[in-house]
Order: structure tokens, then sequence, then C-alpha cells
């Protein structure tokens, strides 16, 4: 269970404005809005990457601010990051990076037979053949590639929480879904918590059990899939169908 | 007071406070990796690693930089002597040059721009595309994983470099002074025996070993304080060079009124 309360961030502008926000075990919840409104900052409150102003995150009741050292560390290896520009390590190989992924001296402990199992193991599931990709550098990658690298290295140590950053961003249609079935196969297999960032809504509508919609610092609307598709809030029409997307758009820019 | 001192006050107050926090900043990142090491979370194959690029990498522009120093204080020395000093001063004058000053100096400077700079560039770059985040996600210690290995490398290389360097420093002063001023080799090993201490040979070790341990610690923490982008990296490398050379020569200057009586 993820709980975010009253999460305030200001950087040079208020981004986090009072976000509270719930996940339950085993739920999936996909956060939508805006380009710039503060998904990845809230996102990266979770782990403490970033330092809210004030507000608390617990992540399974434990309050990841008030967590000094070593029990930060415990936390953090619970939960399972996929960056939005997968960050991954780049004087490293595929194989290295993923396997940072296991926890740390567990590489040691299960051997390298087994280390290279789970590896490839992960790769498969996002949809990269290991026999090509398993030596190869981050920089002889293509983007949607290393997005699914990223996606291995956080889902093979077997993490009951994962955060997603636009886990989709940049794919091509059939990743798109083999990465939305993934999602869902590790949800609905080990019960997985699930935070998914994203702005592809028809995806999000399709795997998730609720939507939150960010925008201007604050959620302005939760619920499930088809309450989002019904709601009247203005802005969740825009982005609840591409038409009532145009028409606002068209509005920004009559607006002198 | 007037406005102008305000604002030189004000100004040197920041500074300082910009120092203070600097320093701060850097003794914390010093005790964290001292207590990864000792709680055994540094991975002794990222200390060897790090040891073989820093020494082994470092080592053949070590060897010129030791060379050309003994040369020139050889040579600049005889040229200096007039017929009332005996030449074979000179033998001493190049071993406590080499040993007490050039041999650490000149090779802090080396590793400064060969190692100093990059541990920056590399950490930095790690900063700004989140692979810092990421290795934190992971439940893992980038002090441990990054800085320790590196502050330990600098401290253990740092000693054995400066050794090579004054070996090759003062043999290479020994065969300029034959070449040059046709100081006899018996001759030069004699002026160098009559005012030699064992103590300079500690005190250029220890002058060592502490600059293997500042210029690590200044590069990791410029890297990890790292924001924005490409730009970023290139200033924050800058600026790193500039406070490691200055932390030396500061660190230097402190040494003989510390330990030359
Ligand atoms: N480290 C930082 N320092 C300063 N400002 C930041 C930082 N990180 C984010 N911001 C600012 O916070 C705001 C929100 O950024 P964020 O990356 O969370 O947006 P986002 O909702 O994820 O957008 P996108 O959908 O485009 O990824 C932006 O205005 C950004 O400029
Ligand atoms: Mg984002």
């Amino acid at each position: 269970m993820i709980e975010f309360k009253d999460v305030y961030k200001t950087f040079d502008v208020p981004v986090l404005a009072g976000v509270s926000l719930t996940v339950e075990t085993g739920e999936t919840l996909s956060i939508v809005g805006p380009s710039g409104t503060g998904k990845s900052v809230l996102l990266k409150t979770s782990i403490g990457l970033i330092v809210p102003d004030s507000g608390d995150v617990l992540i399974d009741g434990e309050s990841v601010y008030s967590a000094g050292g070593q029990k930060l560390y415990e936390i953090r290896r619970k939960v399972g990051y996929v960056f939005q520009y997968a960050a991954l390590f780049d004087s490293m190989t595929v194989f290295e990076n993923v396997s940072m992924g296991l926890r740390e001296g567990e590489a040691d402990r299960l051997g390298k037979d087994e280390v290279v199992a789970r590896v490839s193991r992960a790769l498969d599931e996002v949809n990269l053949d290991p026999a090509i990709v398993l030596n190869k550098l981050p920089a002889e990658l293509s983007g949607g590639m290393k997005k699914r690298v990223g996606l291995a290295r956080a889902i093979v140590g077997e993490p009951q929480i994962l955060l997603y950053d636009e886990p989709v961003t940049g794919l091509d249609p059939v990743n798109t879904a083999t990465v939305d079935h993934l999602i869902t196969e590790i949800a609905e297999r080990r019960g997985v918590t699930s935070l998914v960032v994203t702005h592809d809504i028809e995806g999000a509508l399709a795997i998730s059990d609720r939507v939150a919609l960010l925008d201007h610092g604050k959620l302005r609307f939760i619920g499930t899939p088809d309450e989002f598709r019904t709601s009247d809030e203005p802005l969740v029409k825009a982005f609840a169908n591409r038409q009532a997307a145009a028409a606002a758009a068209l509005k920004i820019m009559e607006e002198p | 007071m007037t406005g102008a001192v305000r604002a030189f006050l004000a100004a040197f107050g920041r500074s300082a406070e910009g120092t203070f926090r600097f320093v701060g900043g850097m003794s914390i990142l010093a005790a964290h990796s001292v207590r990864a090491l000792v709680t055994g979370r540094v991975a002794l194959r990222d200390i060897l690693d790090q040891g073989v690029e820093m020494g082994v990498g470092s080592l053949p522009l070590v060897l010129v930089t030791a060379v050309l120093s003994g040369i020139v204080t050889s040579q600049q020395g005889g040229y200096q002597f007039t017929s009332s000093i005996p030449l074979y001063v000179l033998g001493s004058v190049v071993t406590s040059s080499i040993i007490l000053e050039l041999g650490p100096v000149m090779t802090a400077f080396v590793i400064i721009g060969r190692v100093g700079a990059r541990i920056t560039a590399e950490i930095g770059t790690m900063q700004v595309s989140e692979q810092i985040d990421a290795l934190l996600s992971l439940g893992r210690d980038p002090v441990s994983a990054l800085a320790a290995p590196r502050l330990v490398a600098g401290t253990i290389t740092m000693p054995l470099l400066v050794g090579i360097a004054n070996t090759v420093g003062m043999f290479a002063g020994l065969v300029s002074a034959r070449l040059t001023v046709g100081l006899g080799d018996e001759a030069f090993l004699y002026g160098a025996r009559l005012f030699w201490h064992n103590w300079d040979l500690f005190y250029s070790l220890m002058k060592a070993t502490v600059f293997g341990f500042i210029i690590p610690l200044v590069s990791t923490h410029m890297g990890f304080l790292t924001r924005g982008g490409a730009e970023g990296v290139g200033r924050s490398t800058t600026t790193s060079v500039v406070i490691m050379i200055i932390s030396v020569l500061v660190l230097d200057a402190l040494f003989p009124p510390l330990f030359l009586n």
C-alpha cells in the first residue's frame, strides 16, 4: 500500500499543492495529467528521490520521511521503479543493468547460472531477446529497448510494489500491448501494488482499477475507468476523448 | 556603514557560508564513506578497479612529469650555483625539492587532471541522467557504490605513485647533473646523503596520502552536487578542478608549519 499524505513541493513554482492519495495493496492505479504538472515529481517523492516540502508518504504503513538510513533502504527494496527515461547505468551491459535489480549480494548467492536465467526471463517478459541484448551497452539500444530494459530491471527482483513512470511512451503498438499486458499480469499473478503514470489513456483505462487526474498540483479526479469515461469534469473529458481534447486545444489557441 | 562595505560583507558572508556548507557536505560524505567501509558495504572489486584505473592508468604521465621535474630542478639548481658553494650540494637540493615538494604536488596535479576531473564528470553525468536515482531506487547506497571505492583507491594509490615519482625524479636529476653540470654520481649521492632525513620521505608520503584522499573526496562530492544536463556537468567539472587545485595548494602550504621544525 502506498499512501501520499498532503504532499507539497515547490521548485520555482508550486508543483504539488497538497496531494493525498492511497493506492491499496494489489490495486493498479494510473495517474494521468498534462505534461509538466508534477506526475514524475509525485512518483519520486514516494521513495524519497525528491523530498517534499511538507507531507509524508507511507509504504506499507511505514513513513518514508521518518525512516532514516538502513530503514529507508529496506523500504526502497520493496519497490521497483521504472524511470521515464530508463535511467540505465551506461557503463554497464544490459545483463549487469538488469542484475542490479536483484538484491545486493543476492547475485553472488544465486550463482551465475541462476542470475543469467532470471535476467533472461525478465528480458523475455518485456519482449527482448536475451541472446541479442544481454551483452549490449545501453548506448547501443533504441529508446524503446532502453525503456524495456529499465522495466526488466525493475521487475527482476520481484518487488511487491511497482512504480511506472510512462512505461509505454515511445513504444510501438505491439510493445505497448506487451507492456500493458505485463503490468496487469504481474499485478494479478503476484498481487503487486502498481502506480502507473501515463499519457496513454486507452491503456490506463484498460489496465487500471482506478484512474486519477493530476493538474495544477492537485488531484482533480479519482475514480474507476467507467467513472472516468462518464465524468462531466471538462479536463477529464478532454483526456477521455480526442474530440473534447481537440476542442480544448482550439480554445487554448484562441485565447489572447 | 556605507552601502559598498555592507555589500562586500554580505558577499563575504555568502561565500563563507557557501564554503562552510561545502566543507560540511564533504565531511559528511567522508564520514559516510568510512562507515560504509568499516561495515563492509564496499566491494573489494570496486576498490581494485578504481585503484588500477588511477594507478596504472596514470603511471605514464606521472613518470613523464617526474623525469622532467628532476631534469629541470637539477639544471636550474646547477645554473644558480656559484663557485663558493660546493657543487655536490646540488644532490641535496634536487632530492629535497623532489621529495618534499615536486613529487607529491606535481603528481597531485596529474591526478587532478586525469582522475579527479573524470570522477566529477562521470558521477555528474550519472546524477543528471537519473542513474543515481536509479541506484537509490534499487536500495543501493551511492556512497558505498561510488564514493567509498574511489576514496580508498585514491588514498592507497597516491603514495605509491608519489614513491615512484620521487625515485624516478631523483634519478633523472642525478643523470641530468652528470650530463649538464658535470657532477659525478658519487658526488651527487654524497650531497644527497649529507642532508638526508628519513623524516622527509615520510613527510612526502604523508602529503601524498592527504592529496590522495582529498582529490576523490572533492571530485565525488562535486559529482553528486551536479545539476542541469550536459552544461551542468561541464560547469561542475570545471569548478571541481579549481577546488581540487586550491585544496592541494592550501594543504601543501599547511604542511611545513605543521610537520617541519
Ligand atoms: N529537479 C527539479 N528541479 C527543478 N524543477 C523541477 C525538477 N523536477 C521537476 N521540476 C519541475 O516540476 C514540474 C513538474 O515536472 P514533472 O517532471 O513532474 O512533470 P510531469 O508531469 O512528469 O510531465 P511529463 O508528463 O512531461 O513527464 C516541471 O515544471 C518541472 O520544471
Ligand atoms: Mg514525467
